[in-house]
């Protein structure tokens, strides 16, 4: 199957190469009306010989860049050199080097979640006026509308960024053992409702308590990341799932409300149904007794799901990936409790200090282009994820694996009804805040002094910062109603 | 007990705790070793599996391809290049205030304290000023801030070298028109050479180690194997196996090194206080 | 820094003698221009940088005076990192002493094997923090550590126990990885130390029939003084800019409690980009270091020219 894939995407970049070779003049014309790869890969060849310096996080993310930069300087003649930093420092090294006097960066990749505090330093270039020179205007309208509304792609109704990555938690779970006859009999005697793919986060707790009783410690019924550093992305979906709120209306934090407390609460009882250790588990740990079939559920990024499936175990930049055991065997849900966190995800922007603004920005607009994008959330070792309305209707996506239709309408619908992480100045603080409560209550702190704690923390960074400059950058933010907190999002019609 | 008893007694037990002592320092530094040659579902398994079943260089490979060479030079270059330059200048200083006293009793210790000045204390003016020069990202902006933390320690050490040296020789040669510069060059240097060795060492090892100062200045061109191995941690995967591998790249250069040099390493280590 | 060498300067009292030569001075000159340049300007640079409001979030940098300095001291979250980093320094290097001179006595003196032996027990010193940090993150996993597995050996049952997410064992394991990685340095010390020691006034105590502890306490301590001072100058100083290893093997967690006063500073001052009150902290942390090093350097100082 993934050699095949492979053969596929292998045309596909080949057709592409060839029609930039091509060079139809259709595609010289403005404002762009074809393709807007074309479109970029046109305009960008009068800057031949020119160099952007384009930051990716290390490691396997940076593969993806690697791989397309060749391609994109064979069309352009622009060299990309991709510089590869370690995820927090992707916030601090291009804020760092704007704050002392910029330059050394041209394409940048952003976290939503950061995007207020390079706005505000000035960080950022404006991109509306390229994007109305040089894309299609289809080709906006066909980003997902939930990564191209206000506070992701946007700050006060001004584009920063091109989005780039559908990062939103879903849940796996294994089909075998939900299908199960004797576990659905043994549950439905247990808990008086049927064994299902979890919805809500009592079902979740009652499947993961069945399944852990039953088979540990051969197999734990759910694993969760805990560790330090990202712990705090799994409490805001649900938070805001329940009806909790980040502020008041005088911006008092209110994260330690009852609701707060009693999740956290929820939290800290998950863990007993775990693995032994899990408080110390990030993606590598979930990944692996994953993949060797040693838990019934778990609720992360969605990368898990293409290689559970078996899809790109070939590739040499998977090594490190251990072979899936599950492969056939998967279920997709949304996170459980109505909205799933949309942890992460990553805008690809173009510094205010670069020398080669248009460049760089071409550059974005290629890689985040309808057919250029869609090999990229295909390449088998990415990290990226299908963040347009034609990825997941994409036929050539769709039939991946046999299950791969599933998995993307999944994801787009956990997308649709995402709850998006706290994204005003001082995001990373006031979020800090929130991952040391909940590690500090794994370690066996009293949730709610935990939480309370973190509240006087975000009131600290609140009045720091100007309760007025906050509370206006808040109602900014809570324009997107995928920011807005509470069980349901009302997406608006357009 | 009886004087030959107790003698009998300490000779006795003292394999066992050298065994036990070797043991425990020792195996951290096989476990790194060793998950450099295991496949992921070696180093994550439980029971934890303690011998790679296939071992293989394929994490070496992987990190030769993406950048680890280009570390390993930068390191090499850059804990080389201010190596050589902490002995020159801090030799040269050290001579001064051993043979003419310059200063009096203070300058050395002033130079000295300089060595233990905070890192969080100076970060930011440091990324002002290399910003200012271009500097950011460069192989002399660590150099020179790798100097400034090597040279009071050269100057400290090379100091209690020339002193040891009789000032007889050298007196004898500017009798006979030789200039101070050319008494410093062309005999007292030669003279401490084995102190130069064991200084160089040092301040080799500082600058190879140092992550600090690494994070903070470099970005692509001059990332050094400490903060090389720091971006295989990554917010999503923890890629063990080439962890493993950088860690034996960055280690054995510096065992080699210990090793070779053990009978300087004391007086390094002790500011020159044991001879 | 420079308060601690002139604190020295003026306690010595030495009369300076005036050179007119002034080639000295000018072998001198590049290794101070480095100096100088380097460290005095951005002392004084994060001086004045301590004393304003500087926050990313903010377009104005005002003046605040001593305000920052007030917040630092009414916040437990800094209070804290302090006493983690008292901690690391009083009972990590304590440790590190205690086992560091014990393990050179009792493997002092002659003995086969003794330079391989003394050369793999060095090992440690020579891993980068960085390394040792994860290496060391492995070694306690809850799961796919060997810790776990051979505490489960010697009680006959599987064992598992999350170190580093507890506050109590994370900091045991903090401690745990600093002792480890620098006991081999206090060894070597001592036992160059032991080494050089005249052996004739042992044998006399000997045949006065002095007992071990007598003679440890009388004449091998009293005779390493300056060893000791040296060795815990040297340890104490770097500890007290412990980093490396926190922000590789427990990130400051759970919550802030493994955090020490570098690693409060490097997440106040640079990731979240407070740079006056990171300032402010790191001017505390270069008191404590000025008042640590002026005194053990005053008694170095002593030893050495004594």
């Amino acid at each position: 199957m993934s050699t095949k894939m492979f053969k596929v995407l292998g045309v596909l970049l080949a057709v592409t190469m060839l029609l930039g070779l091509a060079a139809p003049i259709a595609y010289a014309q403005e404002p762009c009306q074809g393709s807007s790869s074309q479109c970029a890969v046109e305009a960008a060849k009068k800057f031949a010989g020119t160099t952007i310096n384009y930051v990716r996080e290390a490691g396997l993310q940076a593969q993806d860049p690697l791989t397309m930069a060749p391609i994109w300087e064979e069309l352009t003649g622009i060299k990309v050199n991709v510089i590869e930093l370690a995820y927090l420092d992707m916030y601090t090294k291009p804020l760092q080097d704007h704050l002392t006097g910029g330059g050394a960066y041209d394409a940048i990749d952003l976290s939503p979640m950061w995007m207020q505090d390079y706005v505000n330093a000035g960080a950022l270039e404006p991109l509306d006026p390229y994007i109305e020179k040089y894309m299609n205007p289809a080709d906006m309208e066909d980003f997902l509308p939930v990564y191209r509304s206000e506070g992701v792609m946007k700050i006060n109704g001004v584009t920063y960024g091109l989005y780039d990555d559908g990062d939103v938690f879903i849940l796996y779970y294994r089909k075998d053992l939900f299908e199960d006859e004797t576990n659905k009999a043994e549950f439905k005697a247990k808990y008086g409702y049927e064994l299902v793919p979890p919805e809500t986060e009592q079902q979740m707790y009652d499947a993961a308590e069945f399944f852990t009783n039953k088979y540990a410690p051969e197999l734990y019924g759910l694993a969760i990341q805990r560790i330090e550093g990202q712990a705090y992305s799994w409490f805001v979906g649900p938070f805001s799932g329940r009806g909790g709120q980040f502020f008041d209306e005088n911006m008092k934090a209110t994260i330690n409300s009852d609701i707060g407390v009693q999740l956290l609460t929820d939290m800290v009882k998950q863990n007993k149904v775990m693995p032994p250790g899990v408080e110390k588990w990030g993606f590598m740990e979930v990944l692996s007794a994953w993949m060797d079939g040693k838990v019934a559920m778990i609720v992360t990024w969605p990368p898990i799901g293409r290689w559970s499936a078996g899809y790109g175990d070939t590739a040499k930049q998977l090594a490190w990936v251990p072979a899936s055991k599950v492969v056939g065997k998967v279920g997709y849900m949304p996170q459980p409790g109505g909205r799933p966190t949309l942890a992460g995800g990553f805008n690809m922007c173009v510094t205010a200090t670069s020398a080669n603004k248009e460049a760089a920005y071409l550059f974005i607009q290629w890689m985040t282009s309808p057919d250029i994008s869609l090999q990229r959330v295909m390449l088998p070792f990415a990290l990226r994820d299908p963040y347009r309305l034609s990825h997941f209707s994409s036929p050539l996506y769709r039939s991946a694996w046999p299950e791969a239709g599933e998995y993307l309408d999944t994801l787009k619908k956990a997308g649709m009804s995402g709850q998006y992480e706290l994204g005003i100045p001082g995001a990373r603080e006031y979020m800090e805040a929130i991952d040391n409560a909940l590690t500090a209550a794994y370690a066996g702190k009293d949730p709610k002094a935990a939480l309370d704690e973190a509240a006087a923390k975000w009131d600290a960074i609140t009045e720091r910062l100007g309760v007025e400059n906050q509370k206006k950058a808040y109602e900014q933010w809570l324009k997107n109603p995928w920011n807005r907190l509470g069980p349901t999002v009302e997406v608006p019609t357009e | 007990m009886g004087l030959h008893t107790r003698k009998w007694l300490s000779q006795a037990i003292r394999y066992p705790i050298a065994l036990i002592a070797l043991a425990f320092f020792l195996f951290p530094i096989v476990w790194i070793v060793l998950t450099a040659f295991k496949t992921p579902n070696e180093f994550l398994r439980n029971p934890p599996v303690w011998i790679p079943q296939t071992p293989s260089l394929v994490y070496f490979e992987h990190v030769i391809k993406t950048g680890g060479l280009k570390a390993l030079s930068n390191t090499l270059i850059i804990s080389t290049s201010t190596t050589l330059l902490a002995l020159l200048i801090g030799s040269l200083a050290a001579y001064a205030l051993a043979r003419y006293r310059v200063g009096g009793d203070n300058l050395p210790f002033f130079i000295l304290s300089q060595r233990f000045m905070p890192p969080v204390a100076v970060i930011f003016p440091f990324l002002l000023f290399f910003k200012a020069l271009r500097w950011m990202d460069t192989h002399q902006a660590l150099i020179l801030i790798y100097l400034t933390f090597n040279l009071p320690y050269a100057v400290w050490m090379m100091r209690g070298f020339f002193m040891e040296i009789p000032r007889e020789i050298e007196e004898s040669a500017l009798v006979d028109g030789c200039s101070p510069l050319g008494a410093f060059w062309r005999i007292a240097l030669p003279l401490v050479s084995p102190g130069l060795v064991a200084t160089g060492v040092f301040c080799f090892i500082f600058s190879w180690a140092e992550f600090f100062f690494a994070v903070a200045i470099t970005k692509s061109q001059a990332v050094t194997l400490s903060v090389y191995i720091v971006n295989f941690f990554g917010k999503m995967m923890v890629q063990w196996g080439e962890i493993g591998a950088t860690s034996i790249v960055s280690m054995f250069p510096l065992f080699i090194i210990s090793f070779l040099m053990q009978r300087y390493l004391v007086r390094g280590l002790t500011l020159g206080a044991v001879k | 820094m420079a308060a601690a060498s002139e604190a020295i300067a003026m306690s010595s009292g030495m009369p300076q003698r005036r050179k007119r030569n002034l080639i000295p001075w000018m072998f001198v000159a590049p290794c101070m221009l480095v100096i100088l340049l380097v460290t005095i300007f951005p002392t004084i640079y994060s001086l004045g940088l301590s004393l304003t409001k500087w926050e990313i979030g903010l377009q104005e940098r005002p003046f605040i005076g001593l305000g920052n300095y007030i917040e630092l001291f009414s916040t437990p979250r800094f209070l804290h990192s302090l006493l983690i980093t008292l901690l690391v320094v009083v009972v990590g290097v304590s440790v590190e002493f205690g086992l560091g001179f014990s393990l050179a006595q009792l493997l002092s003196g002659e003995m086969k094997g003794k330079r391989v032996i003394v050369a793999a027990l060095l090992l440690p010193v020579m891993v980068m923090p960085v390394v040792v940090g994860y290496t060391w993150r492995l070694l306690w996993d809850a799961q796919y550590g060997p810790i776990n597995q051979i505490i489960g050996w010697i009680i006959g049952q599987p064992f598992t126990y999350t170190w580093l997410a507890k506050t109590e064992t994370a900091l045991f394991a903090i401690l745990v990885t600093e002792i480890w990685q620098w006991t081999p340095f206090m060894f070597l010390v001592f036992l160059s130390g032991l080494a050089v020691m005249d052996p004739e006034v042992f044998e006399a105590a000997d045949i006065d029939g002095a007992s071990g502890w007598a003679k440890l306490w009388y004449m091998t301590l009293p005779l390493m003084r300056p060893i000791i001072i040296v060795a815990l100058l040297i340890r104490g100083l770097d500890a007290l800019k412990f980093f490396d290893i926190i922000f590789t093997l427990t990130g400051g967690g759970p919550g802030n409690s493994t955090e020490t006063l570098s690693f409060y500073i490097y997440q106040t001052g640079y990731q979240f980009f407070r740079l006056g009150y990171g300032a402010a902290a790191s001017f505390v942390l270069l008191v404590f270091l000025a008042l640590f090093l002026t005194y053990l350097l005053k008694a170095f100082r002593a030893t050495v020219e004594g």
